[in-house]
């Protein structure tokens, strides 16, 4: 790591992940330090990016999982290392505060729009929180969806569903998003990305993206980390990590003006 | 018509399909989140009163329940007196009994779900309390419905278990099954005929609920 910025080097780390083990045809090999505000883990279907979500959430066993958060002191004190997930305990998934839009949206059939985007406030938030959902169902304009049911969703809505309900989850402390954009249109991916980057940045929250769009990637210039075959290969701003596949999608583009 | 025989069978399959439902849903979600040898042997283990002739699951439950075994002695303890040719012991006779028939749709059903849906519920927040309210019971509710139905149902035809371990104590033990048998033996057909058509009655408006709420939930499924 020895490209290394030195204003993120100096930052300190919000959470700390190491994930070992072998998983289907996948061996994972993965310990990252998260500094930016928002990372994007970036690589072929098949590296293990999902993997690393979902090991992070305690979703994946028989693979040896450390996950840490770090707790800054509420008042004049040090802050501390939280551990969610190390050799010797797991918290429970449902404890982790984590706000999370899986692949594929795995929306809850069987509630309204409304009701799902709900779920996380009513699982574990105070009435007072609400303003959660509210804002979740502002930025991604739900308002007109509200009351239907998801079979009566296109593939997009959908997505947008799955995004509003992690988004709503009140005082999450960290959002894992996997591949948050795949079935939503060029147009909207590029006007809600910077609306979300700016809500979690309003809510200090810090975000985990996964994606095997150099575009998406490029558009969040976001901290990049770059797995291949479950090993990081690469780490830093995308622009950097990314500047081949963005010199050869800048060629694409002119060659089809 | 043997108005205790039937209120009798009503209660015994009432509390049954009750005391089944309580047991068979942890095992079920049990069964159906993992492939191992152990959950294997379980699951076949429940499945055995299915191909069992009852009279061999009544024999053992009669030994049991009663003074010859340890088991049967701390019941005898603990209730007083052996709960074989008791309500008590039927109902015990009973839950074993029936229990395939409550497992099985429930183990299909709770299979059947979305893996990613549970998960993303408890990333979410929900408590495994929640998840299993909120998200696996309504999105399994016909296999409940089922598991419900089938129990009640088989727990009001059986009769051999029963006969085995109830003996035949008019207003006790004596459900319609057995009375339909003394009827016979009676040489009483009319009787009989009566109460037979009762339970012909009763099994076809039970099995009518179930797929007629079925067929309801795929018209509304497909919208």
């Amino acid at each position: 790591m020895a490209d290394f910025p030195a204003n993120l080097n100096a930052e300190q780390a919000h959470h700390q992940l190491l994930v070992k083990g072998r998983r289907g045809s996948v061996e994972l090999d993965v310990s990252l330090e998260l500094t930016a505000p928002w990372t994007v883990i970036f690589g072929p279907s098949g590296s293990g990016k999902s993997s690393l979500l979902r090991a992070a959430c305690g979703l994946v066993p028989g693979v040896k999982v450390e996950f840490r958060r770090w707790n800054a002191a509420d008042n004049k004190g040090q802050g501390e290392w939280l551990e969610l997930q190390g050799t010797s305990r797991a918290l429970p998934t449902s404890w982790r505060e984590l706000a999370y839009a899986p692949q594929g949206t795995a929306i809850f059939s069987h509630m309204t729009v409304k009701k799902n985007i709900e779920f996380g406030w009513k699982s574990r938030g105070h009435k007072r929180d609400r303003h959660f959902v509210d804002e979740a169902i502002e930025l991604f304009a739900m308002q007109p969806l509200l009351q239907r049911r998801p079979r009566e969703l296109s593939g997009g809505e959908r997505q947008g569903v799955g995004l509003a309900r992690a988004f709503a989850v009140p005082n999450a402390k960290l959002v894992l998003l996997d591949e948050p954009f795949s079935g939503i249109g060029r147009g909207m991916r590029e006007a809600l990305l910077p609306r979300m980057r700016a809500r979690l940045a309003a809510l200090g929250v810090p975000a985990l993206s996964v994606t095997h769009d150099v575009e998406e990637a490029i558009l969040l210039g976001a901290e990049v980390v770059r797995l291949e075959a479950g090993k990081v290969i690469a780490r830093g701003p995308a622009k950097a990590v990314l500047a081949d596949e963005r010199v050869a999608m800048m060629r694409t583009l002119i060659a089809d003006d | 018509m043997d108005i205790p025989a039937l209120t009798l069978t009503l209660r015994l399959a009432g509390l049954t399909t009750l005391c089944l439902l309580l047991i068979a849903t942890p095992l079920a979600i049990w069964i159906a989140r993992g492939h191992g040898i152990v959950r294997r042997v379980v699951q076949a283990i429940v499945a055995l009163p299915l191909v069992l002739p009852p009279t061999v699951l009544g024999f053992y439950l009669l030994l049991g329940l009663g003074p010859a075994t340890r088991i049967g002695r701390e019941l005898v303890d603990l209730f007083g007196h052996p709960l074989a040719f008791t309500f008590w012991g039927l109902l015990v006779g009973s839950v074993i009994y029936s229990l395939p028939f409550a497992v099985q749709p429930l183990v299909v059903g709770f299979s059947g779900l979305d893996r990613a849906v549970v998960e993303t519920a408890s990333v979410l927040g929900a408590s495994p309390w929640k998840v299993f309210w909120r998200i696996v019971f309504p999105l399994s509710r016909m296999s409940f419905v089922a598991a419900a139905v089938l129990t009640f149902a088989h727990t009001v035809g059986e009769f051999g278990v029963v006969l085995m371990i109830g003996g035949d104590i008019p207003g006790k033990t004596r459900t319609l099954s057995i009375s339909i048998f003394d009827l016979v033996q009676e040489m009483n057909y009319k009787a009989a005929n009566a109460t037979a058509l009762w339970l012909v009655g009763l099994s076809f408006v039970a099995l009518l609920l179930v797929y007629g709420r079925s067929a309801a939930e795929r018209r509304a499924d497909l919208g």
